[in-house]
């Protein structure tokens, strides 16, 4: 190891919010992910804004992500729909964005989920 | 005739000159003051002269575009209250589930039933009293409307079913509780 | 419990009794039954709600701004308005007053912001639209003197004048959505419909 410099590898909030993304995005009963509010909220009114909201990480697609040390923390909003069960799709999104982030980067991650909607149409 | 209306809206005579002029504009015919009357016949000659503008004015429909509630629809979409959500069993870390969304799902199957329809849906998710763990389990209060000249005593019996079953399997927590109150009837045939 | 499970093994299963196409919220809805819904943080049943009002809002606010693109922003930020108060709607008074209420408080509030305009410049017509109707309407001389007349208008007499004689509504109703008592809305209006009156007479 002598002689050759040190590298450090540091993986931004971003880069893990869009891994975690891409993965949500493709497991069965994930209909949507659901837009962090300031996104969203682009091009609207003033005064829909919350300025009081959490303007920390970047988020992605309805994806938060933070990176502290050598573990993160994700936080997916999704949209699921009628004929899954929230609880599985909640569930497998944990395990799969967890694996997946984790084989990508190396780090500890965590995995909220909030499922905000349930379409009710077929 | 200069119309100087006090700030109650009488006329000069004492009439109530907004039942003047919604008289005359209905062409309902002066009574006997009204016809001797200069102030009543200048009121009821300025309602009769710009009635038909105002009709006109009245019957201009313009409508909104569609773009205004869409906007609206998405600011309220992410508004809807983050925080306000019930606890989903995973062994993976914390799992949430918007309340306002599992009510929507638990009235959702209660419409597609025959003869009735969801009102009010509340969810309560209480600790486990004995661990002082969050539990999962949920109490269900449900509030519907029933058609007029359902069995009530089968139809909140399968309302209880349903839901209790939608909990388990649409929402993936156990539904310990379902009460159900029906709070209206409606028909066709009134 | 287990025949239960059974019944609705697969939610889509529980669905089918209704045939497919069925929206999630039913289009007879009562209305008290959407209100309900609604203040259970049920978007969609609000939205029904809305749908169903806004047009009612919507005239009422462009009479009320004389301006289609600042009724639009009225009536948005009245809806959201709407949306985050309809929990402390107790039902006193129907739910359409309580909507008027709201979008006639926004407009009130957009026109006291408003800088101040001389009368004479006032485009007081509405923004022509694009169906010819309306055109034929604007090109109306006598029409467009009374958009006039109307801009000129105190707001607090406008307002109530465009409920009463484009919305319909009862005094009580108006007292309701105005915040004013019913002899002062009396009192208003027909101010307004005096006021009204002498300027078209020095038009013709």
């Amino acid at each position: 190891m002598s002689g050759l410099p040190e590298v450090r590898l540091h993986v931004g909030d971003a880069v893990v919010a869009r891994v975690a993304a891409h993965h949500a995005r493709r497991v069965p009963g994930v209909v949507a992910l659901r837009a962090d509010l300031t996104q969203a909220l682009l091009g609207l009114a003033d005064s829909v804004l919350h300025p009081d909201r959490d303007r920390g990480a970047l988020p992605a697609d309805g994806v938060h992500a933070e990176v502290r040390g050598g573990s993160a923390e994700v936080t997916v909003t999704l949209v699921t729909r009628l004929g899954f069960t929230c609880r599985d799709v909640a569930q497998a999104v944990q395990r799969e964005v967890a694996a997946e982030v984790g084989a990508y980067t190396g780090l500890d991650v965590l995995v909220r989920v909030v499922v905000a909607e349930v379409l009710l149409d077929r | 005739m200069a119309l100087t209306p006090d700030p109650d809206g009488r006329l000069a005579c004492g009439r109530d000159a907004a039942a003047v002029w919604d008289r005359a504009v209905a062409g309902e015919p002066a009574d006997a003051h009204e016809r001797g009357c200069p102030h009543c016949t200048a009121a009821a000659a300025d309602a009769r002269g710009l009635g038909a503008l105002v009709q006109r004015l009245a019957q201009e429909d313009p409508e909104p575009p569609p773009s205004v509630l869409d906007r609206v629809m998405v600011a309220v979409r992410t508004e809807l209250r983050p925080h306000d959500v019930l606890t989903l069993p995973s062994p993976h870390g914390p799992a949430r589930l918007s309340r306002a969304a599992a009510a929507a799902v638990l009235r959702h199957t209660v419409d597609a039933m025959a003869g009735v329809r969801a009102r009010s849906c509340r969810i309560e998710q209480a600790d486990d009293t004995r661990s002082g763990d969050p539990g999962h389990a949920v109490d269900v209060r449900i509030t519907v409307t029933a058609r007029f000249g359902v069995d009530l005593a089968s139809v909140t019996a399968r309302v209880r079913q349903m839901v209790a079953a939608a909990g388990e399997q649409a929402l993936g927590v156990p539904v310990r509780r379902v009460d159900i109150e029906v709070v209206d009837v409606f028909g066709d045939h009134w | 419990m287990a025949r239960a499970v059974a019944v609705a093994a697969s939610p889509s299963a529980s669905g089918a009794e209704v045939g497919s196409g069925v929206s999630a919220v039913p289009d007879e809805l009562d209305e008290q039954t959407l209100v309900v819904r609604a203040q259970e943080g049920d978007a969609r049943a609000f939205e029904q709600l809305a749908r169903r009002h806004q047009d009612a809002l919507y005239r009422l606010a462009v009479r009320v701004m004389g301006d289609r693109a600042e009724a639009e922003d009225a009536l948005q930020e009245a809806l959201l308005d709407a949306w985050r108060r309809i929990g402390r709607f107790r039902g006193e008074s129907a739910f359409s007053t309580w909507m008027y209420r709201i979008v006639t408080n926004r407009c009130l509030g957009m026109l006291r912001k408003r800088r101040p305009v001389p009368v004479e410049e006032v485009d007081a017509a509405p923004a022509p639209a694009q169906d010819s109707p309306e055109r034929a309407a604007e090109r109306d001389a006598g029409m467009a003197a009374l958009h006039r007349a109307l801009a000129a208008l105190p707001d607090d007499l406008r307002v109530c004048w465009v409920l009463r004689e484009v919305e319909g509504q009862g005094y009580a109703e108006i007292a309701q959505i105005t915040g004013a008592t019913e002899d002062a809305v009396r009192g208003r209006i027909h101010r307004a419909r005096t006021r009204l009156a002498e300027a078209m007479r020095s038009w013709r």
